[in-house]
C-alpha cells in the first residue's frame, strides 16, 4: 500500500515550516492537489456561510430596504453618506472603541493574573484548571439573568455586600448612569470571558521551556525579575495574536449589552453592534443598518490587518 | 519548589479572589433557586437560604419544554464539534505543513471572519436558508456554529501542530509514507489532545449561542437552551424563581459533560504534543 | 388496462375521495405568551376547539416579544409565517407594509354587533381603509399600592398630581421608596411616561395631517412631573426591565407603581393579602378632571389568504370569544388580561377562576380604569406607520432619560425628541 517513490525525502536546509522542500515538481503538484483537498471544505463552508452573505449585505447597503419583504430601490452610496453624517454612529463608535479597550484591560489583567496561579502548582489546581472556565460555558442569557438579579435592589446580593463592606453608604443602581452601565457591562462581560483567555495564556506558558526559568532562578533572579524578563517576553507571541482575536470579537459582542441595558440609558452603552440591531429591527431601516455594518466590518479588517503585520510570527514552531 | 511567605501569601490571596470571584455568583443563583419566592426578593438578601423549596424546578420541568431544549442543544452541540474538528484539522494541517498557492493570505483571511459583527450576516443567511429549506432545522444552527468555530479552531489548531517536531513526520516521510496515511496514523493520536480541544470549544460556542438560534427556529419544540431559556423570562412579569432554577439548569449539562472531558479540554491545551 | 394500473386508479381515487372527506384546514398560530402556564391554557383551549370542529387543526407556537419583530417579517417574507399573529398595535403596521395581513372588517363588524366589543380597541387597529386584526385582550395601566403603607402614613390613594407627589414623597423613608417608576429604554418606560402624558392632556403625539404634535408645553409637564416622581423610586430603576417594578412591589420596598396588573406576582411572591392590595385609576394633572390610562388592546392578525383559512381563523375566533370559552381564554394570566367585550366582561368563565375571585374588587377596578385607555400613535383614528420605528427605538424613554440621567430641561428634552421623530419619520 505504501506507495515507494511516491515521496522523496524532504530537504533538510528548509526550517521553515510548511515551505516545501526541493522535491520533483511532481510530488509538488500532488501535494498541492492534496492541501487543497484539506483545505476545500473548511474554505468552502465558510466562502458559502460568511462569504456569500457578507456580498448580499453590501448589496443590501447598497440598496433601500426597510425591512425584509419590501425590495428597496439601488441607492448606491446614499445610505453610507446618510450613516456618515449622523453624530449617532461616531458616537457609538466612540463607544465601541471605549467597550473594547475596557475589556482587553480588564480580561487581559484578570486572565494574566490567573494564568500565572494556575501555573503554579499547589493542591487543587488541575481542579481548577478545569473549574475556572466555569462562567465560559454558561450561555449569555444567563450570564444577563444572574448579574441583573444580583446587581438589582430588590434581592440582589451585591448592593448590601458593598454596604457591610463599608464600599457604599445607600444602595446604588449600576446600570443608572452612562459611566456606571458602560463600566458595569464591561466587568460582567469580562467576567464571563476571562476564564477563556486564562486558558490561552496558560497554553502559551507551559510551552516556555522551563529550564530558561530554572537557570534563572539558580542564578538567584527574584519571582518579578523572571516574570519581567522571561515569561512576559516569551508570552508576546501569543498575547498579540489573542488582542487582535480579543479585540474583534470583544468589538462584536451584541448580546450581553443588548439583553441587560438595551443601549442605554441615555445611550450610554450604545456600541455599534447595539446601534445596527437597532436601526435593523427596532428601526426599520435595514439597508441603513447593512452600510455600518460594512464600515464597521472595512474598519476591523483595518485594524487587524494592521496588527497583524507588526506582529511577529508567533509560531515560531 | 519552595516559595518564599510573601508569595505564598499573594498565591493563596489571589487564589481566593478567583474562587469567590467565580464561585460566589453561581452559589447565590443556585441557593436562590432553591428558596420561597419572597426571600428571592427580599430586601434583606441572605446568603444561606432560610427556606427551601422545589417548586419551581417543579413548574420549569412540568410546564415548560425545558428537556426538549436541553436534548435540542446537545444534538446541535455534539454536531457542530464534530463537524469542526472534521473541517478544521486537515485545513490546519494543509495551512501548516503544506504547500499551496494563496497560502498566508488565506489564513490571514480566515481569522478576518470574525472582523464582522453577526448581526449583519443574520438576514442574508434566513434568506439563503429559507432558500434552501433550512430554517426551523437544527441542521441550519449545526452549519452557522460551525461556520463561526471554524476559524479560531483551524487557528488553535495550526498552534497545536506548531508544538509536534517535525522529526516525527520526517521519519515518517522516510519510509515513504503517503501523507494521507501519515496524518492517519501518527500524528493523529498525537494531536487527539488538540482534537478535543477544538472539540469542546465548538460545543461550548454553540451551546451558548442565542441570536442565530432565536431567529432560525421557528417551533418550541427544537428550541435550543439559550432560546427557550429567554423565552421562559416571559413579558410584563419575571418570575425569578423560575428563572433562578432555568438558569442552574441551563449550567447544569455543560457542568456535567465538562467534568467528563473538561480535563482532555485543558491538557490538549496547556501539555502540548511532545509529553 | 392492466390490472396494476386499474387497482392503483382505484386506490387513487378512493384516496381522493376519503380524503376531501378528512380534508382538515390546519391553522398555525404564533403568539408571544411563552411563560408556561400560559402555553398550557392554550393548548388546552385549541384541545377543547379541534375536537369540537374535526375539520379544523389549530396549532400554537409560542414565540419571544423581543425575536418576533425580527423574526417574523423574515418567516413571512421567506414563506414560513404563520397564518395567525398576535399582536399588539405598533407590531401590525410594518406587517401591512409587507401586505402580509388580511382585512378582516367585516368579520369584526358582526362579532362587534354580537359582543359589543370595545371602541378603543377596534379603533387602534382600523385605519387605511380596513380594519387589520381582531381584537383579543386588553391591557391598561393603574396605580397599584400598598394600602396598609398608605393607611399607616395617613395618606388615601391620591387623585390629582399635587396629592401623588405629596404622597410619594411622604412615602419614601426609611430605606423604602413611594413608588417605583422605571427610567431604562423600553417599552415599559414608553408606557409609563405616557400615563402621564394622557393625564395632562397630551395624548397625541401626532396632528391629524401627520405632523408631530409632541413638542408642546403639555407634554414637557408631564415629563416633569415624572422625573419629579422618578427621584423617590429605586436607584436601579433606570435599569429596570420587565419583572423588576414588580420584585419591588412585591417584596414591599415599593409602596406604590404604575403597572398593567400585579396580581399574580403579589400572590406568589408578595404575600397574597388580598385586602391590602390596592388600586385605583392613575391620578389626572390639577387641571384636568378626567382619569386616562394606556391601554393596549391585544390582537389577531390573518396572514393568509387562503379562502378556506379566512373561514376557518373566524370560526376559531369567534369560538374564542363566546363568553363560555372567552373567560378561561383571558385567564391564562388571570388579572393580566382584561376583555374587550362587553359580555365577556359579565361572562362567567371570566369571573370563576379563583385568583380572579379572590381579587375581584382589584379587577373590577381595573375593568373600569380600562374604558378610558388609549394608545400613543393611535389615537385619532388615523395611524402613520412611522409609529412602529418610533415606538421601537423608545424615543418617549429617550427622552424622559434625557430629562432624569442627563439633567435636561423638560422643554428641551422634549423639543428634542420631536426632532428625533421627525428624523425617523423620513
Amino acid at each position: 500500500m505504501i506507495k515507494r517513490g511516491f515521496l522523496r525525502p524532504r530537504s533538510k536546509k528548509a526550517a521553515d515550516p510548511g515551505v516545501g522542500g526541493n522535491g520533483l515538481r511532481r510530488r509538488g503538484l500532488s501535494e498541492r492537489k492534496l492541501a487543497l483537498l484539506f483545505v476545500t471544505p473548511a474554505l468552502g463552508l465558510l466562502a458559502l456561510t460568511l462569504l456569500w452573505p457578507l456580498i448580499l449585505a453590501v448589496d443590501l447597503s447598497l440598496r433601500d430596504v426597510r425591512f425584509i419583504g419590501k425590495p428597496g430601490a439601488f441607492v448606491g452610496l446614499e445610505n453610507y453618506s446618510d450613516v456618515l453624517s449622523e453624530a449617532r454612529f461616531w458616537q457609538s463608535g466612540l463607544r465601541s472603541l471605549i467597550w473594547v479597550a475596557g475589556n482587553a484591560v480588564v480580561q487581559t489583567a484578570l486572565a494574566l493574573a490567573a494564568a500565572l496561579v494556575l501555573h503554579q502548582s499547589f493542591p487543587g489546581v488541575q481542579i481548577a484548571r478545569i473549574w475556572v472556565l466555569l462562567t465560559w460555558i454558561v450561555p449569555t442569557v444567563v450570564v444577563v439573568i444572574i448579574w441583573r438579579w444580583l446587581l438589582s435592589n430588590s434581592g440582589g446580593m451585591i448592593n448590601p455586600l458593598l454596604m457591610q463592606l463599608g464600599l457604599l453608604e445607600a444602595p446604588v443602581g449600576f446600570f443608572s448612569s452612562r459611566q456606571s452601565a458602560m463600566t458595569t457591562l464591561i466587568l460582567i462581560n469580562s467576567w464571563r470571558w476571562f476564564p477563556f483567555v486564562t486558558l490561552m495564556i496558560l497554553a502559551a506558558l507551559t510551552r516556555i521551556p522551563g529550564d530558561l526559568d530554572e537557570a534563572a532562578r539558580m542564578d538567584g533572579a527574584g519571582a518579578w525579575q523572571r516574570f519581567r524578563r522571561i515569561t512576559w517576553p516569551l508570552l508576546q507571541p501569543t498575547l498579540s495574536v489573542l488582542l487582535v482575536v480579543g479585540t474583534l470579537l470583544s468589538f462584536n459582542v451584541f448580546d450581553i449589552i443588548w439583553l441587560t441595558t438595551a443601549g442605554g440609558p441615555s445611550g450610554g452603552t450604545q456600541t455599534l453592534p447595539v446601534l445596527i440591531y437597532e436601526t435593523a429591527f427596532k428601526g426599520y431601516e435595514l439597508s441603513r443598518a447593512a452600510a455600518i455594518s460594512v464600515l464597521t466590518g472595512l474598519l476591523l479588517m483595518g485594524f487587524a490587518i494592521a496588527a497583524s503585520r507588526s506582529m511577529t510570527r508567533e509560531e515560531g514552531a | 519548589m519552595r516559595r518564599s511567605l510573601p508569595l505564598r501569601l499573594l498565591l493563596a490571596v489571589t487564589i481566593l479572589f478567583f474562587l469567590l470571584l467565580i464561585g460566589l455568583p453561581f452559589w447565590w443563583v443556585i441557593s436562590g433557586s432553591f428558596k420561597l419566592p419572597q426571600e428571592i426578593i427580599a430586601r434583606e438578601p441572605t446568603l444561606v437560604p432560610h427556606s427551601f423549596t422545589l417548586q419551581h424546578y417543579a413548574k420549569l420541568l412540568d410546564a415548560s419544554a425545558y428537556p426538549t431544549y436541553l436534548l435540542n442543544s446537545l444534538i446541535v452541540g455534539l454536531a457542530s464539534s464534530v463537524l469542526t474538528v472534521l473541517l478544521a484539522v486537515p485545513a490546519a494541517y494543509a495551512f501548516f505543513r503544506m504547500e499551496f498557492p494563496f497560502r498566508e493570505g488565506m489564513y490571514r483571511a480566515i481569522l478576518l471572519a470574525y472582523a464582522f459583527p453577526g448581526v449583519i450576516v443574520l438576514i442574508p443567511i434566513y434568506g439563503l436558508f429559507a432558500q434552501l429549506g433550512l430554517v426551523d432545522n437544527l441542521l441550519a444552527l449545526i452549519i452557522v456554529n460551525t461556520t463561526f468555530a471554524l476559524p479560531f479552531s483551524i487557528w488553535m489548531m495550526r498552534s497545536f501542530l506548531a508544538t509536534i517536531p517535525r522529526d516525527l513526520e520526517e521519519a515518517a516521510r522516510m519510509d515513504g509514507a503517503p501523507t494521507p496515511v501519515i496524518l492517519r496514523r501518527i500524528l493523529v493520536p498525537l494531536i487527539l489532545p488538540g482534537i478535543a480541544a477544538v472539540g469542546v470549544f465548538a460545543f461550548i460556542s454553540s451551546w451558548t449561542e442565542y441570536l442565530f438560534a432565536s431567529v432560525l427556529i421557528l417551533s418550541d419544540d427544537k428550541r435550543t437552551v439559550p432560546v427557550g431559556f429567554a423565552g421562559i423570562i416571559g413579558q410584563y412579569q419575571i418570575d425569578w424563581g423560575l428563572l433562578l432554577a432555568g438558569a442552574s439548569l441551563a449550567i447544569l449539562p455543560v457542568v456535567i459533560i465538562f467534568s467528563l472531558i473538561g480535563r482532555s479540554f485543558v491538557s490538549g491545551l496547556t501539555d502540548g504534543a511532545v509529553k | 388496462m392492466t390490472y396494476k394500473t386499474t387497482s392503483s386508479l382505484t386506490f387513487s381515487i378512493l384516496l381522493l375521495g376519503s380524503g376531501s372527506a378528512l380534508a382538515q384546514t390546519e391553522l398555525m398560530l404564533w403568539h408571544m405568551e411563552q411563560p408556561p402556564h400560559r402555553v398550557e391554557r392554550v393548548q388546552e383551549l385549541l384541545d377543547a376547539f379541534n375536537a369540537a370542529h374535526p375539520d379544523i387543526v389549530v396549532k400554537q407556537e409560542p414565540q419571544n416579544w423581543g425575536e418576533i419583530y425580527a423574526k417574523a417579517p423574515a418567516a413571512l417574507a421567506a414563506g414560513n409565517g404563520p397564518d395567525l399573529l398576535f399582536a399588539i398595535p405598533d407590531f401590525a403596521p410594518i406587517l401591512k407594509e409587507i401586505g402580509a395581513v388580511q382585512d378582516v372588517g367585516a368579520f369584526v363588524g358582526t362579532l362587534d354587533a354580537k359582543h359589543d366589543l370595545l371602541d378603543s380597541a377596534v379603533g387602534s387597529y382600523s385605519y387605511d381603509n380596513g380594519v387589520w386584526a381582531v381584537p383579543l385582550y386588553n391591557m391598561a395601566m393603574s396605580l397599584w399600592y400598598h394600602k396598609g403603607a398608605f393607611e399607616a402614613a395617613g395618606l388615601a390613594a391620591p387623585k390629582t398630581w399635587s396629592e401623588w407627589q405629596a404622597a410619594t414623597e411622604k412615602l419614601t423613608t426609611d430605606g423604602k421608596y413611594g413608588i417605583g417608576l422605571p427610567a431604562s429604554k423600553g417599552l415599559y418606560t414608553d408606557q409609563v411616561v405616557y400615563n402621564f402624558m394622557v393625564n395632562n392632556g397630551a395624548s397625541e403625539l401626532y396632528n391629524a395631517d401627520g405632523t408631530f404634535a409632541f413638542d408642546n408645553p403639555k407634554t414637557a409637564e408631564s415629563y416633569a412631573m415624572a422625573a419629579a416622581l422618578q427621584k423617590f423610586s429605586p436607584p436601579d430603576s433606570a435599569g429596570w426591565f420587565w419583572g423588576d417594578a414588580e420584585a419591588c412591589f412585591a417584596s414591599g420596598t415599593c409602596a406604590s407603581i404604575l403597572q398593567f396588573t400585579t396580581i399574580t406576582t403579589y400572590e406568589t411572591q408578595g404575600g397574597g393579602d388580598a385586602a391590602n392590595l390596592g388600586v385605583a385609576p392613575i391620578p389626572h394633572a390639577d387641571g384636568e378632571s378626567q382619569h386616562n390610562t394606556i391601554a393596549y388592546a391585544n390582537a389577531v392578525m390573518l396572514l393568509s389568504d387562503d379562502p378556506a383559512k379566512r373561514v376557518a381563523f373566524e370560526t376559531f375566533i369567534s369560538w374564542l370569544l363566546e363568553p363560555a370559552n372567552y373567560g378561561r381564554f383571558l385567564n391564562m394570566e388571570p388579572g393580566l388580561f382584561l376583555p374587550v367585550t362587553a359580555d365577556g366582561a359579565k361572562a362567567d368563565s371570566f369571573w370563576n377562576d379563583p385568583l380572579v375571585q379572590k381579587y375581584k374588587p382589584q379587577i373590577e377596578t381595573m375593568i373600569a380604569n380600562s374604558a378610558n385607555g388609549m394608545l400613543f400613535g393611535f389615537t385619532n383614528g388615523r395611524t402613520f406607520p412611522s409609529i412602529a420605528p418610533i415606538s421601537g427605538q423608545n424615543v418617549l424613554s429617550e427622552v424622559l432619560q434625557a430629562v432624569v440621567i442627563d439633567g435636561v430641561d423638560p422643554a428641551a428634552a422634549v423639543t428634542d425628541g420631536q426632532a428625533r421623530m421627525q428624523d425617523i419619520a423620513q
